[in-house]
């Protein structure tokens, strides 16, 4: 089978990786001079996608057509001919759209000082001996381009990615940092690296600015915070723009024949699929992701063009190597009350990876309430709702729930039904309800789950994004507590990584059965859950009759180690070892 | 709440239109206000409109706002704030005896008819303006005195 891919992004060449591994040829356009799209123009991220491209550079089966885009698409009974702009013809049984995402150009903004974040990504590359000499004062300032009435949509990777450029900068100088943001949207373990940042002394401010007064040494900005308003100078201001999407697509929709929404991303009725039959879509074509979603998406399409829409239905059925954590139900009470609080915030670090999966849930139940006539109010510190989320809390706005968002600072102090808002000078205020319904309260459902455990260890980018451990694949609300449309997207890309998975040397930790005390101290070490305490019968009779007994011992299932070696060091007796030979 | 409702049908907006705001305070830092009183925050203005607070006289938005629309061009969702201003100026009353006479004259011919305008602004001068507002009239009027001038005489030729 012969497959196309639009776009040598990350996602693209990921949907190669898994169409190369069965012996497919694939043809991948790549409008740019040199594969890497979006990805490669990150310095940090530039060595990754070489090493992930690389694998795949020299298969004679791949074939990288660069600098080209289409012009013509006709459609026989089974496969596509595609004409290029250099009048070259080729043949295609299905077709992936990877065309990724385009950064948002603040035009009436940018200048030498008043940055865009990539080009500041520039500026602080590693290739870059020497960082410019006034680099002292540095601000962020986020969300410029999205979430507003032109692009209602959020980003979504923005806020991770300002993280980033803060750690890539603190390795390179000293500067003082000050980030300006809405809300803060960061995914499991970047909270703790926030918190990381915020001790070591960088500003985070809740709030936001377009005053700007660029000249030759810095950039003066205006901002209101606390009551009144400042006024700071900046040696660079860097503008978190916008991803959005490629404006190819609506050519290649009207070649391929598939439908756009009105932001001018790809309908997709069926995860991963197109409107039209044969063509499938992944990455920053489906809706703003980050690396890691891309990658995801990608070997999800792969398989998808290689197996059929009819492959995955069954295959799920027959697997049983997805780990999937249900779901718990969070029930807020719709009790009889006139007036109702929503406290959107924790002190606990912890907790803060919840904030997404309980901002959609009180958005939902505030909407209910309101529409049985309920007044409602939404007081947040922190409010994630990435990507298509930020509609439905557009939706929220309209509908009347009233929003307060505090600052930095700033908390919340209950006394029975009235709350006032303590810390900050903003606000004077105190407001009255009936019933005042918190974050920490329903952190408590959430909390003895075992997804927790791995969403914690969840390292910066993963290569293979759904799997963790040995034959075990997270899929659905375990690997992020997020949106309903992801877990058929996890699956498929689950299914795709299972054809690039292979079997790797490893050695296997030996338990000496007559020593083993069956403590259980090595079960609690096994990050993978992979040693069971088996239950032994043993003759412990010295003279007389036979008498036997069971006795608890370790023993490790050798599907599921990994071979790590954590038992090994924790056995307080020495009875788990790894034979050198 | 119902001083809320009126005033935002006075601006001509569906309610809507301005509770979509995000809360971001980036209509603060371009606001001109802030040169003259540095706490004008017309976000929190709008918040307290859908508190159902009151909003006084005396808040430096209702004093001072040009209805520049800097806010507005700046703002991500184009919340179009000078207009919810001038619904707060006309509930509150805070226009001049002048700014009223106008408006009525206009009511009434359809342009501003200079005598009816002095004649209602005299009513409140004779009244209670001229004793509390003498010193500013005076230096008024001996400022436009003084800048009275001849213009110069044309040379025919």
């Amino acid at each position: 089978m012969n497959i196309l891919i639009i776009g040598g992004g990350i996602s693209g060449i990921s949907a190669a990786k898994v169409v190369l591994k069965e012996g497919n040829t694939v043809i991948i356009i790549e409008s740019a001079s040199e594969p890497g799209g979006l990805m490669a123009r990150i310095a940090n991220c530039r060595i990754g996608f070489k090493t992930f491209f690389d694998e795949i550079r020299d298969n004679p089966l791949l074939q990288v057509i660069k600098d080209s885009t289409i012009s013509a698409v006709t459609r026989k009974e089974n496969y596509f001919t595609v004409t290029l702009n250099n009048r070259k013809t080729l043949k295609a049984d299905r077709v992936v759209i990877a065309t990724g995402l385009i950064p948002y150009d603040p035009a009436e903004y940018r200048g030498r000082r008043l940055l865009a974040s990539l080009d500041y990504d520039a500026i602080i590359d590693q290739r870059n001996e020497e960082m410019p000499a006034d680099f002292n004062k540095i601000a962020f300032v986020l969300c410029v381009g999205s979430r507003s009435k032109e692009y209602p949509l959020c980003s979504s990777v923005c806020c991770s990615y300002t993280l980033r450029e803060i750690k890539w900068t603190l390795q390179r100088a000293k500067p003082d940092i000050s980030v300006f943001y809405n809300d803060f949207r960061l995914f499991g373990q970047e909270f703790f690296l926030e918190d990381m940042y915020r001790n070591a002394g960088v500003h985070f401010i809740r709030t936001n600015s377009r005053y700007f007064e660029e000249d030759d040494t810095g950039v003066t900005m205006r901002y209101f915070t606390d009551g009144k308003l400042k006024q700071e100078r900046f040696n660079y201001v860097v503008l978190a723009t916008a991803l959005r999407p490629n404006p190819g697509l609506a050519e290649l929709s009207r070649l391929f024949g598939f439908t756009l929404n009105k932001y001018g991303f790809v309908n997709e009725n069926e995860p991963l699929t197109t409107d039209a039959e044969g063509v499938y879509v992944s990455g920053g074509a489906l809706e703003p992701m980050n690396i890691k979603d891309s990658i995801l998406t990608g070997f999800g399409a792969g398989m998808l063009a290689l197996k059929g829409t009819e492959f995955p239905a069954e295959a799920v059925s027959n697997h049983d190597l997805f780990y999937k954590e249900q779901e718990t139900e969070i029930v807020i009470p719709v009790g009889n009350f006139a007036s109702c609080l929503f406290y959107l915030g924790t002190e606990n670090i912890m907790n803060r990876m919840f904030y997404e999966y309980i901002s959609s849930k009180f958005i939902d139940t505030a909407r209910n309430m309101k529409k049985s006539g309920k007044t409602v109010y939404f007081l947040t510190k922190n409010l994630i709702t990435p990507s298509y989320e930020e509609l439905i809390y557009e939706k929220a706005r309209q509908e009347g729930i009233i929003f307060i968002h505090l600052e930095e600072g700033e908390s919340i102090e209950c006394d029975g039904t009235s709350v006032k808002i303590m810390g900050g000078v903003k606000l004077k205020l105190a407001l009255n309800a009936e019933k005042i319904i918190r974050f920490d309260d329903y952190i408590a459902l959430i909390k003895d789950k075992e997804f927790l455990s791995v969403y914690r260890s969840e390292p910066q980018l993963r290569w293979a994004p759904t799997k963790w451990g040995r034959k075990r694949y997270h899929v659905g609300f375990i690997r992020h507590p997020r949106a309903g449309r992801w877990e058929p997207r996890e699956i498929l890309g689950a299914l795709g990584e299972m054809m690039l998975d292979k079997e790797e040397e490893r050695v296997l930790p030996h338990v000496n059965e007559e020593r083993c005390s069956g403590c259980g101290s090595c079960q609690s070490s096994c990050p993978h859950g992979a040693i069971e305490l088996a239950n032994q019968e043993r003759q412990i009779a010295v003279f007389g009759p036979n008498l036997s007994t069971e006795i608890r011992i370790a023993h490790i299932k050798e599907d599921i180690c990994v071979g790590c070696g954590l038992c090994a060091s924790t056995c307080p007796s020495d009875v788990i070892s790894f034979n050198s030979n | 709440m119902q001083q809320t409702d009126y005033i935002i049908e006075l601006a001509g907006h569906k309610k809507e239109d301005l509770s979509v705001c995000l809360g971001c305070r980036i209509c603060a830092s371009v606001c001109t206000v802030n040169d003259l009183e540095i706490n004008a925050n017309p976000q929190e203005l709008l918040m307290n409109l859908f508190l159902g607070l009151n909003v006084d006289k005396d808040d430096p938005l209702v004093r001072f706002c040009t209805n520049c629309y800097r806010c507005t061009s700046a703002c991500p969702w184009q919340i179009r704030i000078p207009d919810i201003v001038r619904g707060l100026r006309e509930n509150l009353s805070t226009g001049s005896v002048f700014e009223h006479a106008i408006i009525e004259s206009i009511n009434i011919w359809g342009r501003m008819y200079e005598p009816y305008v002095f004649l209602r602004a005299s009513l409140f001068v004779l009244k209670d303006g001229w004793a509390r507002h003498m010193f500013r009239m005076m230096e008024y009027v001996i400022n436009i005195v003084r800048s009275i001038h001849v213009p110069h005489k044309v040379k025919r030729i």
